[in-house]
């Protein structure tokens, strides 16, 4: 597991990015997330909606293409505090997207990538897909304001 | 300077060296300006009392201005600041105290409410008045004039950033306070009875408020250890589909916890509505009344209403 | 009394496990197979599984507890699950995953109540 503080990025605080090649490295993002939420002080179902959807997506590369990396990003938007993960895989990539996101709930189904279910954990959700050549998957979410 | 109970601006407005050497950048505000600043310190200290006189000239002409300063005392006292504010813009040290300075005459205006109107006229009238002197203090050398008024142009418009930033800032701070004031409102979470919690929810629910009644109902089911939960939507002026699955989302999350809802409230239009498109309430307990969702409610942890014996009126109990 | 992370105690007719721990698959998978041995070994009619600790329950944490409950429930076990956390269940049903097929109880002292009350009159849930 790497963790880098990459700084140049304008209007970014802090960055890191961890390796996903085994399952432990799917609990150390999970708790840099869930840190990262106490840190900012996001509410505590702020903070489970992020690190539950953390989890998810990291579990999705590990069990779909056995190798990634998923970066965090803490935003800075004006007077605005958020989080960002991105989690980039180079594995089967997902067919048929819009039928996966419109997906009703994910259950017993094992292949079932419970996105459309993670999706409403956060504020902002994009997929950028294809067969054969990957996946990366960006979830952001804002702290409340008020 | 007043100092009282303020809210901490340097903080809500996360000033620190950096963010002060952020501006002065954007600013353009060199070494050079800087400079030139401390340079003018015998022309500021000369025009000093006419500049604050021109300004109070304006101020005084116009009601809504001139309403700011109902007596002699408090006018004085203004324009003895008026003098020290324009002193220290030539001090010669531009750090963080420079910028806690700024921000107190900024939340002192915000205070007393000036509007932002009043307050950037009164900086433009400001910036003509220095312009005319300078005029005159660099008589003949007008390359230099131009100079000066240029850097005095940046440390005014960053002080007037400074000053909004504190308007803002006082702004936010009363929304934040009123926000949660309003969510305690709009969510009264009460205790009718031992593991009993009833909501009344009135007013519309729109996605936003969904999900803040949601939360708080977890909340205080957990906390209370309620183990049923009447919700009363006698008071919500539309059901529709999507207010109905919010309502069912509580619900189930409810469950999920391990406790029971009653939905009540219940009128005659919401149940046609509610058939009519669809919505899958039959897993929740329902009831048109308050009143029978009570009852329902107390019969689920083992309790009735009853009445009390007839009494004989010779019966002393 | 396990072999694995997540102590399971057992208060008479019932076994309790307390699960205080991170999770992950490993882990979870793990205490199922614990549990349900520790019911074919001890014979006990109730389990409690108490997720207070946790802050986060994801989809196979919540997959794997609810399919233990059903296995227990094939060897005549009742299973309740206790405690979880508001932000818990705000996730889940967010999430559009609500656990069904086992039965919640507040705190303990009320899954024990469940528990007690489901094995004198056995429903078909």
């Amino acid at each position: 597991m790497e963790t880098l503080l990459a700084s140049d990025e304008p209007g970014n605080a802090e960055a890191w990015e961890i390796r996903i090649d085994k399952e432990a490295d799917i609990i150390a993002i999970r708790q840099l997330v869930r840190e990262l939420t106490k840190q900012h002080k996001f509410d505590q179902f702020a903070s489970a909606a992020m690190t539950t959807a953390t989890s998810e997506l990291s579990r999705n590369v590990w069990v779909h293409a056995k190798s990634g990396v998923a970066r965090v990003v803490v935003l800075r938007g004006g007077s605005r505090i958020g989080l960002e993960v991105v989690f980039v895989d180079h594995g089967p990539g997902i067919a048929d997207l819009p039928r996966v996101l419109a997906g009703g709930y994910s259950t017993a189904n094992s292949l079932g990538l419970g996105l459309s279910g993670t999706r409403r954990l956060v504020d902002e959700f994009s997929v950028d897909t294809e067969p054969g050549r990957g996946t990366t998957i960006v979830i952001r979410k804002w702290k409340k304001e008020f | 300077m007043e100092l009282g109970i303020q809210p901490d601006y340097m903080k809500i407005l996360k000033l620190d060296d950096e963010e002060v050497k952020r501006r002065f950048d954007f600013f353009e505000l060199t070494e050079e300006d800087f400079r030139r600043l401390t340079e003018l310190k015998s022309f500021a200290n000369r025009c000093t009392q006419e500049i604050t006189e021109g300004l109070y000239e304006l101020i005084m002409n116009h009601p809504e201005s001139r309403a700011f300063f109902p007596d002699e005392a408090t006018l004085s006292r203004v324009k003895r600041m008026q003098n020290a504010y324009f002193l220290h813009l030539f001090s010669g040290t531009y750090d963080l105290n420079y910028v806690r300075d700024r921000l107190r005459v900024g939340a002192a205006h915000e205070r007393i409410g000036m509007p932002p109107k009043l307050y950037l006229g009164a900086y433009r009238r400001y910036l003509a008045l220095i312009h005319e002197r300078l005029l005159d203090h660099f008589k003949g050398n007008e390359a230099e004039s131009i100079k000066a008024l240029e850097t005095i142009r940046k440390i005014i418009f960053f002080d007037m950033a400074l000053a909004f930033d504190t308007y803002i800032a006082a702004y936010l701070e009363t929304m934040t306070r009123h926000q949660a004031a309003i969510r305690e409102l709009s969510t009264p979470v009460i205790k009718v009875y031992d593991r009993i919690l009833l909501l009344p929810i009135v007013g519309t629910v729109d996605t936003q408020r969904a999900n803040q009644i949601m939360e708080t109902v977890l909340v205080q089911v957990v906390e209370q250890q309620a183990r049923v939960i009447i919700i009363d939507i006698a008071g919500v002026p539309v059901v529709d589909t999507k207010v109905a699955d919010h309502i069912l989302q509580t619900t189930a999350a409810v469950q999920l916890l391990g406790a029971q809802t009653v939905l009540t409230g219940i009128s005659a239009s919401v149940a046609r509505t509610v058939i009519q498109l669809g919505v899958e309430l039959t897993r929740v307990d329902t009831r048109a009344k308050l009143s029978e969702g009570i009852e329902l409610a107390l019969s689920i942890i083992g309790k009735k209403i009853a009445s009390k014996k007839k009494r004989d009126p010779e019966d002393e109990d | 009394m396990s072999s694995g992370t997540i102590p399971i105690l057992k208060i008479g007719p019932t076994l309790l496990a307390t699960i205080q721990v991170d999770l992950h698959d490993t882990v979870v998978d793990a205490f199922q197979n614990d549990v349900l041995e520790e019911i074919e070994k001890t014979g006990s009619s109730g389990l409690i599984i108490d997720i207070s600790a946790l802050e986060t329950v994801d989809s196979y944490v919540a997959r794997t507890l609810a399919n233990t409950g059903k296995m227990a429930k094939l060897m005549g076990t009742e299973t309740v699950i206790v405690g979880m956390r508001p932000a818990v269940a705000a996730t889940l049903v967010r999430m559009g995953y609500f656990m069904s097929g086992i039965r919640t109880a507040l705190s303990l002292q009320e899954g024990l109540e469940l528990q007690a009350e489901r094995l004198q009159k056995p429903e078909s849930e």
